[in-house]
């Protein structure tokens, strides 16, 4: 038997239905927040344009040469926008991370690395034909005179290639070939990029002559997402770190090839109900230090006085050559932490009823979200999915906290059928069974999940089948 | 809620746009006003030209070639000429002379200098590079240092000026065209 109901409904079931919806304000909320984060993005687009044009920049279209070279800065601009956009996608910040979620926020930063760089290759074409029309050259001798003759310019050329270096390393397929840390160094260069395209822009652009307006607004632009990236990067891991003096207190063997890592540290009262949210954690031993592992808290951080010392806990999997030597850690290890970041708890919440679906190593932020989410008992729904039994980590834990709230429970073990994409055991889908099948109230609930990007999108496709809306989907990717 | 952000950003970006394309629109409303009144001012110091070449005076003849800048600088100091030679004080007259219009990625560049007895003793911009903010600061910085340059060398033979290379080649183009055209 491979599909196990492991606790019974409560007898009296306790209807959801018009009862006080506690979630229906931050959710109200949240929707807000993201479309005031799509206004802005556009409205920032509108408004690099908009001060090109307030500059007289229409001007330029009275001749064919003209044209050319004023499309190329609206598309330099524009490129120049899309890039800080990016920056700011990436730099953590909590409006972004609490109405959106960070991995969102980062699969939008991958989105816009694309459009990004052919704005920049248009810029540099476009300019090099106009200037060179103007001026009676092609554009590839335009584009060596410009090289030569106009200061800043080579540093913009240096800008462009190692834009190009830095999408180019993380297309998918070229990604995959390489280590993340090749990849993680290369997108370093992201900001030696941004440092170079900066001089050209202000000493040969126009618009950015001194005296103008338009300056101002680009130099506060950049100023403000430097600002950005060192505060939420940088200082704030820092203080965390320095704050919550994490140690490594004992690694447990959970199951082969995964480990609990339970710490211990100061201040953990404030990290309350983060459970199921992600950190990036640097353990400070050697050779492990300069390698930063995310991983989602397994279960709240548990205090035990009013000071809020007290432990909290990662459940992780080897997965990759940095998992492997985790395994390895001994207690009194140092940990550096970044974090809580991801909308993978209440935060997310939208409706009384839940339904939490893992996989995996990707149950584990579902016990600690199981643990800590609200709900009335008969209102929640836990799906575990693995080969087997053994590959249900935390599983007691996982029944006995099903059993304290009243959530019901099911394993659904055993191999997927071959040339079928499901999310389900090969028993479950000749039995027909279907998300809605576990959970009869899944159109009206908030579903959670968490597991392998395929897999996941699988679940996500059959809940979207079965009602579920856009904005009642949560999950978390765990792929980089 | 996703048509709302839909169409929220599309007012937001539409009504950016238009402010920014109006405030736009005055600007470059001066800028061809501006083209225009210089167009005027060209056309009327031409007919002063034709009065100058009945060979009334020598000034008269002096803005009868600068009317003429508005076709070619060629054609002015051929007008120059012959009103010089109608009062017969050719050494002493006071000649000005316009170079050839330069194109450059900056916008084009024009020079006109004065010949007193053989002598370049002026040389004015009638037209700079302009076609950005920066390139006007470049052209100011510029302009001043290479006519200090061109009055003291007597010739287009001159260093260019550091980082304004585009705009002094392009000055000492039509600085040439105007010395041949003066003869000197």
């Amino acid at each position: 038997m491979n599909t196990q109901l492991l606790t019974s409904r409560p007898e009296v079931r306790r209807s959801s239905r018009g009862a006080v919806n506690p979630f229906r304000g931050q959710h109200r909320r949240r929707l807000l927040r993201a479309d005031l984060l799509t206004v802005l993005f556009w409205a920032s687009l509108a408004g690099a344009v908009a001060l090109w044009l307030a500059d007289g920049g229409m001007a330029g279209f009275s001749t064919p040469a003209g044209s050319f070279t004023a499309l190329g800065i609206v598309a330099g601009l524009a490129g120049m926008d899309l890039v800080l956009l990016m920056l700011l996608l990436a730099a953590r910040i909590p409006l972004i991370d609490h109405t959106v979620g960070h991995d969102r926020a980062l699969e939008f930063h991958r989105k816009l690395g694309k459009p990004a760089l052919y704005l920049l290759l248009a810029h540099g074409i476009l300019v090099a034909t106009g200037y060179g029309m103007a001026e009676g050259l092609d554009p590839v001798s335009e584009a060596v005179a410009l090289w030569v003759l106009v200061p800043d310019m080579w540093l913009a050329y240096i800008s462009m290639l190692l834009f190009i270096a830095v999408v180019v390393t993380s297309l998918v397929a070229v990604r995959r070939r390489f280590p993340y840390e090749f990849w993680y160094a290369v997108h370093l260069l992201t900001y030696a990029a941004v440092l170079t395209a900066l001089p050209h822009q202000f000493s040969v652009g126009g618009l950015f002559a001194e005296g103008t307006w338009q300056r101002w607004y680009w130099l506060a632009l950049c100023i403000a997402t430097g600002t950005a990236l060192l505060y939420y990067r940088v200082a704030r891991p820092l203080v965390a770190t320095f704050r919550h003096q994490l140690t490594v207190k004992r690694v447990v063997r959970v199951a082969p090839g995964v480990v609990s890592i339970e710490m211990s540290g100061l201040g953990l009262d404030q990290l309350a109900g983060s459970g199921g949210r992600f950190f990036i954690w640097r353990f400070l031993a050697p050779g492990l230090w300069w390698h930063p592992h995310p991983f989602s808290l397994s279960a709240d951080p548990i205090s035990f006085d009013a000071a809020g010392q007290g432990t909290l806990r990662i459940t992780v999997r080897n997965l990759g050559r940095g998992s492997a030597q985790l395994a390895a850690l001994k207690p009194g290890t140092k940990v550096a932490l970044e974090g809580p970041y991801g909308l993978f708890s209440t935060a997310a919440r939208s409706r009384n009823h839940v339904v939490m679906v893992g996989a995996g190593i990707g149950i584990t932020p579902i016990r600690a979200l199981l643990e800590s989410t609200p709900f009335q008992p008969g209102d929640a729904t836990v799906i575990l999915r693995g080969h087997s039994e053994s590959e249900l980590y935390l599983g007691e834990e996982i029944l006995a906290l099903c059993q304290q709230r009243g959530a019901t429970l099911f394993h659904l073990t055993g191999s997927r059928p071959a040339g079928i994409r499901t999310w389900l055991p090969e028993s479950s889908v000749r039995a027909g069974h279907r998300l809605a099948s576990y959970d009869p109230n899944v159109a009206d609930a908030d579903v959670y999940v968490c597991g392998p990007a395929a897999w996941a999108q699988s679940v996500l496709e059959d809940a979207r089948a079965a009602g579920v809306r856009e904005d009642q989907l949560h999950y978390e990717r765990f792929d980089w | 809620m996703r048509t709302r952000a839909a169409v929220s950003a599309a007012l937001a970006s539409a009504g950016i746009l238009i402010a920014g394309w109006q405030s736009g629109v005055h600007i470059a409303d001066t800028s061809s006003s501006v083209a225009s009144t210089a167009t005027g001012t060209t056309g009327s110091t031409g007919s002063t030209g034709s009065t100058g070449s009945t060979g009334s005076s020598a000034t008269s003849g002096s803005a009868g070639s600068s009317g003429s800048t508005g076709s070619s600088g060629s054609t002015g100091s051929s007008g120059a000429s012959s009103a010089s030679g109608t009062t017969g004080a050719s050494a002493k007259a006071v000649g000005t002379y316009a170079g050839s219009v330069v194109q450059t990625r900056f916008g084009s560049v024009q020079v006109q200098i004065t010949v007193q007895a053989g002598k370049i003793t002026d040389v004015t911009a009638l037209q700079l590079t302009d076609a950005e903010r920066r390139s006007v600061q470049i052209s100011n910085q510029a302009a001043p240092l290479l006519r200090d340059e061109v009055l003291q060398a007597q010739s287009a033979n001159v260093q260019t000026i550091s980082g304004a290379t585009v705009t002094s080649d392009a000055y000492l183009n039509s600085l040439q065209a105007a010395l041949d055209a003066a003869n000197l």
